[in-house]
């Protein structure tokens, strides 16, 4: 596809001096913006490691001194890459500790007994975005997506019990009728709306698991709403998605390759390089794949 | 009496940490204040999003005399989820506040949003329309989710976070104006200009939605939020509100009223007493008042018609039964 060169041009362009990506054109790197054009570009990894915290986390962005959901992502990326091994192994200590607030047991009181207005079983929980935050969709998805590839070959107890935990938790989250919200699917009695993105990436982190009835619904979902998306985000998204649960995928790249053109409409670098990972899908070794 | 020496530094230690805990008690929680002695409100009848609407809003802009000549203006809608019924700013009063800055002399309008719950915002700026307003000359959008950040220590100390990370796009503008749509909320009581600003939290640090502010209080963390980013001017989307099990889920309602005001905290007592709620019974507009603007109603002027209760309140949800004014 002669525009993915171009796509690839584009991106690195827009790579700042000092190695990472920003999302919107900041001198500010973006841990997330980075994770994306490092797997997009088949880039080095090397300002990525350089962002690593010592106690194993991503922050979210560079002069953040905080860890973030952009651990499980980074993870993916090294696992992809196969490099970074003490970076790697220190990453998966990392979000083997992290947990939703939920994992308290006050909270898990207060969630059971009297804050009960979202319906969710307190008892599962997954990762959240930040530390002290709730766990919802997509940092757990991206979590179990992480450790499942690091632990491919042997997973320690721990692992194997924080990825039932996290596997539980989406099931408990899916939405009547299939997908997923950003976290709950039923506040206040009324059913939520998934969304497109949410939907696509939690699936990922189900690839590998038995196809519950949950799941199969979500697929049936994703399949009908993204022949109707028009945003490159979402869209990029279903299309890794899909291509894991062996979908045709081949009309959606090309609606994807129509609607980025050469990529200079996208402002994104996250987006833009999403796209990028979409349209190569089947060319390379899918980057957020588990090995069964 | 005698008073041994013992008892005296009992005594003394015991005075001064009541001392302590009075002030912290006593000591206001805000460092700045907005408040002047009056402020200004135009209650407009708007019946429909059509194209009449920009020459009404052109007008009552107008009759604010608003410093914006040659400046920077940042607009803050509220982009939620693309859902259908009134759960989103409507991209026709957008599109027409830009075209109106513009006319009044703005450099550049720059609207700015970071959706709370929806990661994909150009999904959520696709559904709701705006994007043909966006293609026009000096109209620019920037996610606000998305933007360089900037450590900002806040100027209020009500939700304990003491700074957060905010977006340059906001801090670098010459003036902001918060459009937020006329809801009522699940968690909040209602949600209008004050709250909209929760959109300016970066998802790219707190994520999506914002649990960090959830967790250190709703009402609290809006005030800090509004003192640390002041809100220039406000209009309200409230030609067709929401009621009930809001900000997502609730009813359409047929108010068919823009507010403008030049104070965020009179725009939204104005909106609550629209909603037939009492603004006092508001936690975050009560506090608000102190510091981020007038509340009272002999302290707004109001420049267009007199806003009546509505014949019948805004529905709520049971917990926020006490905002309706009996």
């Amino acid at each position: 596809m002669p525009t993915i060169s171009k796509l690839d041009e584009n991106l690195i362009r827009r790579q700042l001096s000092s190695g990472g990506w920003s999302f919107l054109g900041s001198r500010q790197v973006s841990v997330e913006a980075t994770c994306l054009a490092v797997l997009a570009g088949g880039f080095e990894s090397e300002r990525l490691l350089g962002l690593q915290r010592r106690d194993g986390s991503w922050p979210a962005f560079s002069g953040d001194t905080e860890a973030s959901w952009t651990t499980a992502l980074a993870l993916c990326v090294l696992n992809a890459m196969n490099d970074g091994d003490s970076a790697r192994k220190r990453a998966f200590q990392w979000l083997l500790e992290e947990r939703g607030q939920e994992a308290d047991f006050l909270w898990r009181w207060k969630f059971r007994i009297a804050d009960r207005n979202v319906r969710f079983n307190p008892e599962l929980y997954g990762w959240p975005w930040d530390a002290g935050s709730a766990s919802w969709v997509i940092p757990t998805a991206f979590s179990l997506v992480a450790i499942k590839q690091y632990t491919a070959c042997s997973r320690p107890e721990a692992a194997e019990k924080r990825t039932r935990l996290g596997v539980g938790m989406l099931l408990d989250r899916v939405c009547i009728g299939g997908g997923w919200n950003s976290g709950n699917s039923i506040v206040y009695g009324v059913p939520l709306r998934p969304h497109v993105e949410a939907t696509a990436i939690a699936l990922m982190a189900l690839q590998d698991e038995r196809r519950t009835s949950s799941i199969q619904t979500s697929l049936e979902w994703l399949k009908q709403r993204s022949e109707s998306v028009e945003s490159v985000e979402s869209l990029s998204w279903s299309i890794l998605s899909l291509f894991l649960y062996q979908q045709p995928v081949g009309q959606l790249q090309a609606k994807l390759a129509t609607l980025v053109g050469d990529g200079r409409v996208i402002r994104n670098n996250a987006t833009l390089a999403t796209a990028i990972l979409a349209l190569k899908c089947g060319e390379m070794i899918h980057p957020f794949a588990v090995m069964r | 009496m005698k008073i041994d020496r013992r008892r005296f530094v009992g005594s003394a230690t015991g005075l001064a940490a009541t001392a302590a805990v009075a002030t912290e008690w006593v000591r206001p929680k805000y460092s700045v204040s907005y408040k002047r002695p009056r402020s200004q409100v135009a209650v407009l009848n708007a019946s429909d999003y059509s194209e009449r609407l920009e020459r009404l809003l052109f007008e009552g802009i107008r009759l604010f005399d608003l410093p914006v000549n040659g400046k920077t203006v940042l607009l803050k809608p509220n982009l939620v989820e693309y859902l259908p019924g009134p759960v989103n700013t409507n991209a026709n009063v957008i599109g027409a506040a830009a075209r109106c800055f513009l006319r009044l002399g703005a450099s550049r309008v720059v609207v700015g949003e970071g959706p709370g719950h929806q990661r994909d915002t150009e999904l959520v700026v696709q559904s709701a329309g705006l994007q043909p307003h966006l293609m026009e000359p000096r109209i620019d959008f920037v996610d606000l989710n998305r933007d360089e950040l900037v450590r900002v220590k806040l100027k209020a100390n009500y939700s304990g976070l003491r700074e957060l990370w905010l977006p340059r796009s906001v801090l670098d503008s010459d003036f902001v104006v918060s459009m937020p749509k006329v809801k009522t909320h699940h968690w909040a009581g209602v949600t209008l200009s004050l709250k909209n600003m929760f959109g300016v939290v970066p998802g790219m640090k707190y994520g999506w939605p914002r649990n960090l502010l959830h967790w250190h209080g709703i009402q609290e963390s809006i005030l800090d939020i509004c003192a640390t980013m002041p809100i220039h001017f406000v209009i309200a989307d409230g030609i067709t509100a929401m009621e009930g099990n809001g900000p997502l889920q609730g009813t359409p309602r047929e108010l068919r009223k823009i507010v403008l005001a030049d104070d965020p905290v009179a725009a939204d007592a104005t909106c609550a007493r629209l909603m037939g709620f009492d603004p006092l019974r508001v936690k975050y507009l009560s506090e608000g008042s102190r510091f981020l603007g007038n509340l009272r109603e002999d302290q707004i002027v109001m420049l267009a018609e007199h806003p009546d209760a509505p014949l019948r309140p805004f529905s709520v949800l049971p917990e926020f039964s006490y905002l309706v004014n009996e």
